[in-house]
């Protein structure tokens, strides 16, 4: 965009998703990564999952957002104001869910089936939920992109969230870990077809917003994100899965590299999906179209 | 109560960037910050085209989205309802940047940034780092030349009326289109404007309420 454009045409926000910015759409997908897969694991019963999700909220979402910061040293004023901000409200979710998440840690292996094992079970979970789920919320505050400000955004990041963290469980049960396979891949595929539809109703909802949402939608199908959208999150994240899921269902017995395919692609898919809300994240011209 | 609020006529509006520049000089701005633009764009087609030029800086909202936004407190409002940032605060998360509709902030990244590169600073750039210490890694934009409103009023000096108590881009401009005053005084002259010339905000659907009008 040439300078003398900006703000006088459709400008796209650049700050999270460009240079440094790319620190903040890892962060997300780690943020919700980390949160689906603690949920997917409790729901599986599966330890190794819950250990996990938890390294990587603390290592990836945690150690991305820290990066990011102009004045990483002062994060901690960011839990400040939690009756304004999406974002001190989000950091205080994923420090409880990370302090949660380490007694449950400890009490399933220390003291499993006792009732503090239950206790923190739920703390973290609930917590896992708001980790995968704020940035919707916070992303939705910003009036000025009309592409995000919709109530379906949490519900679409909790879903991927989700979808990948069946995608890590799998990896898990086919490296041997506790996990019910046949569970995990059902779970999978109710939650593919899930997000393929909610991605389908937000991006044909968004087109009603404004010029600016239109804008996006355009420029995510046609525009200078369409190949990160139909490559990345179609063919790879909801295409190549859902053939993959469906010849596992007809066969009688699954290949586990097709298996790997699938979760790769899986991956790719929700990374692509959080590039293109964030890059397709665009600002309406500031100038009125004719005041005179 | 107080709320200083801005009145800008675009017919009066030449396009000069006296505003601009009077800005970067009154706050010492580095190189690639920007507290006012002007945003310059044509519509229609020949022979019925028209130049638009719309003056802009911080809206001062009287709701704004960005201290809502701010995690830290470190932009916040005052009763006067400039909303500043305290640097000292802020932690370069930039939601503030991203939640602002109109697009005023400004990430501050390098403070060793020189206007003439590879010939050091200037007097001016070394005296503006003392007088105006903005820290690299944190969020800056337009004050509406606090410093100039509040040091007036201390003195007796009402602002709007009084040059040395009015922000410098409205001193500034050669075509007397910016007026400065009280938007709460109803005999004040920005609220005798917007009211007999139906000023308008910029995009009133965002909800923030800006306190900067402007005429068409």
């Amino acid at each position: 965009m040439k300078p003398y454009e900006w703000m006088v045409k459709f400008t796209p926000q650049t700050e999270w998703i460009e240079q440094r910015g790319l620190l903040v759409w890892l962060a997300e997908v780690s943020g919700g990564l980390g949160g689906g897969l603690y949920l997917v694991s409790l729901y599986l019963d599966s330890l190794w999952g819950m250990f996990v999700s938890w390294l990587i909220v603390v290592a990836l979402k945690g150690g991305f957002h820290l990066a990011y910061l102009g004045k990483p040293l002062r994060f901690w004023r960011m839990v400040l104001k939690p009756q304004n901000s999406w974002m001190s409200r989000g950091l205080i979710i994923v420090f409880l869910f990370i302090g949660f998440g380490a007694l449950q840690l400890i009490t399933s292996y220390l003291f499993p089936g006792t009732a503090w094992e239950l206790l923190f079970k739920g703390l973290a979970g609930i917590t896992a939920f708001g980790t995968a789920m704020y940035p919707g919320f916070a992303m939705n505050y910003v009036n000025g992109i009309p592409f995000w400000n919709s109530a379906l955004l949490p519900i679409l990041f909790i879903v991927y969230g989700i979808l990948d963290g069946f995608g890590i469980v799998i990896a898990i049960a086919l490296f041997g870990g506790d996990v019910n396979l046949a569970a995990a891949e059902t779970g999978s595929r109710i939650f593919l077809v899930t997000s393929a539809l909610i991605v389908a109703i937000y991006l044909w909802s968004a087109t009603y917003v404004g010029p600016a949402g239109k804008y996006s939608v355009m420029e995510l199908i046609q525009g200078r994100i369409a190949p990160v959208l139909w490559i990345g999150v179609v063919l790879c994240g909801i295409g190549t899965p859902i053939g993959i899921a469906v010849s596992s269902y007809f066969a009688k017995e699954g290949s586990a590299s097709l298996l790997i395919i699938g979760i790769i692609c899986d991956m790719i898919g929700g990374l692509s999906l959080k590039y293109c809300f964030l890059k397709g994240g665009i600002y309406g011209p500031l100038i009125p179209s004719n005041p005179y | 109560m107080t709320r200083w609020g801005m009145v800008i006529n675009l017919q009066k509006c030449v396009g000069c960037y006296s505003c601009v520049i009077s800005c970067k000089q009154e706050h010492y701005l580095p190189t690639d910050v920007f507290w006012n633009r002007i945003l310059i764009s044509e519509t229609g087609k020949y022979p019925t085209v028209t130049k638009q030029m719309y003056p802009v800086l911080c809206a001062h909202c009287k709701e704004p989205a960005c201290v809502k936004a701010c995690p830290t407190g470190a932009t916040s409002q005052r009763k006067d309802g400039i909303v500043l940032v305290d640097y000292s605060q802020c932690v370069g998360c930039r939601y503030c940047l991203i939640a602002c509709p109109y697009q005023q902030r400004t990430y501050y990244t390098n403070g060793n940034k020189e206007y003439f590169p590879g010939q050091g600073l200037t007097e001016l750039e070394i005296i503006g780092k003392e007088l105006y210490p903005l820290q690299p890694g944190t969020v800056v934009k337009c004050n509406f030349c606090l410093e100039r409103v509040d040091e007036g009023i201390q003195r007796g000096l009402k602002p709007g009326v009084d040059r040395e108590a009015t922000p410098a881009c409205v001193i500034a401009c050669p075509a007397k289109a910016r007026y400065f005053g009280d938007l709460e005084e109803p005999q004040s002259e920005v609220c005798q404007l917007i009211k007999e010339k139906k000023a308008f905000q910029l995009h009133p659907e965002f909800g923030t309420d800006p306190s900067v009008f402007y005429i068409a």
